[in-house]
């Protein structure tokens, strides 16, 4: 087998496009994702089981459901109905961001439901309102124990925006695909698109230890 | 403070053992699912070579071939099964040869990893034979002749390829499709949509985010037949070139030699014409698929 350095190089403006809407589509699923889930999170920790029960439907939609069958139903569904026609980076913005909110709202819920009751207790014993005892005790504490599974979030966030070559976000792997189709060749495009998925989780992962080792205490 | 833990520590106990309990009947549960599937899988494959052993004897070797399986009429899946034109025509070809074929429907990108890492025998899904495939695959003679057109919707002004410059179109990925919609508006456009299979192409079109689909004339033909109400037209365009599909094989494959003597015989023997009428409704062109050889 012969690896072909040079249709790599060739296809590397291709690659490096792919590149950026992949970190693009990442990070705004990621902001909107992590908005929405905070909002989803705190709708399913409703005291009445009529107001969070909507909530707990889109979690268990969301999450109870493949990402692929979203993205086709978004893409082909969704989408034309509100915007009349289809435009696979919205729809590909707006299956990412639904399906990891559904997944970041369970880590914020579980984040501020591991902090003591007595926590909450002692602040509103000192005269603070509720929302002052989330903002200036439960949360900064939450907030630190949420750092580690969200950062596993975001990471499989950005290796599911692959899937988004289904409906031809132009993202990494919808280049990788595009080149095999064009020189079917296997290696050569696969391996290249895996090697840049890694420097970028790598990346992340990264990014998120410095976060973490920021906010430790001790 | 001791006295508000210990009751606390006894809770966390009591719930962490309940906790556990449940999590090795869960684990049991999945244990015994695995066990099942894997049981399921082992009796399957003893069947496989069960039935080999015995035709072992005839001397019918089972063939793997492979196939896209969402090119209606070629190849296409109806309920569990694959059929169509393609399929017909093989299972005529591989009994010509004297084998067993065995098809499969893996999906259009992973025919040329399978062929090309010789996992598979060979591979009929529609395959339009080319330079650039000939580099790196074997194929047969040509079986079938076909030409690309585009499917447009019923009020569009396209009349020919050239008024798709500055559209959009949809293509099945790799497919001679996209190599007529490069010609138009240049390789690696972003104009040019490339998805998985040809119904999700269409699918776009449908939902407004493309202008035009490009594909064998066979799916355009068959898809606006098939559906009517969704008001798609199929344009022609004489300068898209007459294109041959082929039986795919690894390169340097034994097989070939093999399987091309059975085509001849299907092509000539009037099998060929049959299933053509069955699927097609009309006769084939055999003249100009035998002077290609």
């Amino acid at each position: 087998m012969d690896f072909r350095f040079d249709l790599i190089r060739d296809y590397l403006p291709f690659f490096l496009e792919g590149t950026l809407y992949t970190i693009g589509v990442s990070l705004l699923g990621i902001l909107f994702g992590t908005i929405l889930g905070l909002v989803i999170g705190v709708g399913k920790m409703l005291k009445n089981k009529l107001l969070a029960f909507p909530f707990n439907l889109f979690i268990t939609f969301f999450r109870g459901t493949p990402l692929f069958v979203q993205i086709l139903l978004i893409h082909f569904g969704l989408i034309p109905l509100v915007i009349g026609e289809t435009n696979a980076i919205v729809a590909g913005v707006v299956a990412l961001t639904l399906n990891a909110s559904a997944y970041i709202a369970e880590i914020f819920r579980a984040g501020i439901q591991s902090i003591d009751r007595g926590q909450m207790e002692a602040a509103r014993s000192l005269g603070q309102t509720h929302l002052q005892a989330m903002r200036y005790v439960i949360l900064p504490q939450a907030v630190k124990r949420m750092i580690p599974p969200l950062g596993n979030e975001f990471i499989v966030l950005l290796k599911d925006s692959s899937l988004l070559a289904v409906i031809t976000v132009p993202e990494l792997m919808y280049w990788g695909r595009a080149f095999q189709g064009q020189y079917y060749k296997i290696w050569e495009p696969y391996l290249t698109a895996a090697l840049i998925y890694l420097i970028l989780t790598l990346s992340m992962s990264f990014i998120l230890d410095r976060i973490e080792k920021r906010l430790a205490t001790e | 403070m001791p006295r508000l833990c210990e009751p606390a520590f006894s809770k966390y106990i009591t719930k962490g053992e309940l906790f556990m309990g449940k999590l090795s009947r869960i684990g049991f549960l999945l244990m015994l699912v695995l066990a099942m599937f894997l049981a399921a899988c082992g009796s399957d494959e003893s069947n496989g070579s069960a039935s080999g052993g015995d035709s072992g004897g005839k001397e019918k070797k089972e063939l793997r071939i492979v196939t896209d399986g969402a090119y209606a009429p070629m190849e296409y899946m109806e309920g569990g099964e694959v059929v169509g034109f393609g399929i017909d025509f093989t299972k005529a070809v591989v009994a010509e040869a004297g084998y067993e074929p065995n098809i499969e429907v893996i999906g259009w990108d992973p025919i040329f990893a399978e062929i090309e890492g010789k996992t598979a025998d060979m591979a009929v899904s529609s395959i339009t034979i080319n330079d650039e495939r000939k580099q790196t695959y074997d194929f047969s003679v040509p079986y079938y002749l076909s030409t690309n057109k585009i499917l447009v919707p019923e009020n569009s002004d396209v009349k020919s390829g050239a008024d798709l410059k500055g559209k959009k179109i949809a293509v099945l990925n790799g497919s001679t499709g996209q190599e007529v919609a490069e010609k138009i508006v240049g390789e690696n456009s972003r104009d040019i949509l490339k998805f998985a299979d040809n119904n999700l192409a269409i699918q776009e079109l449908l939902a407004g985010g493309a202008d035009a689909v490009i594909a064998d004339n066979t799916i355009v033909e068959y898809y606006t037949k098939m559906n009517p109400d969704q008001n798609l037209k199929a344009v022609e365009d004489e300068s898209f070139a007459d294109e041959f599909y082929g039986v795919l094989f690894p390169k340097g494959s034994d097989l070939k030699p093999e399987i091309d003597k059975a085509i001849n015989t299907v092509l000539d023997n009037g099998k060929y014409a049959e299933i053509y009428e069955k699927w097609f409704g009309s006769q084939p062109d055999v003249e100009t698929l035998k002077a290609q050889q």
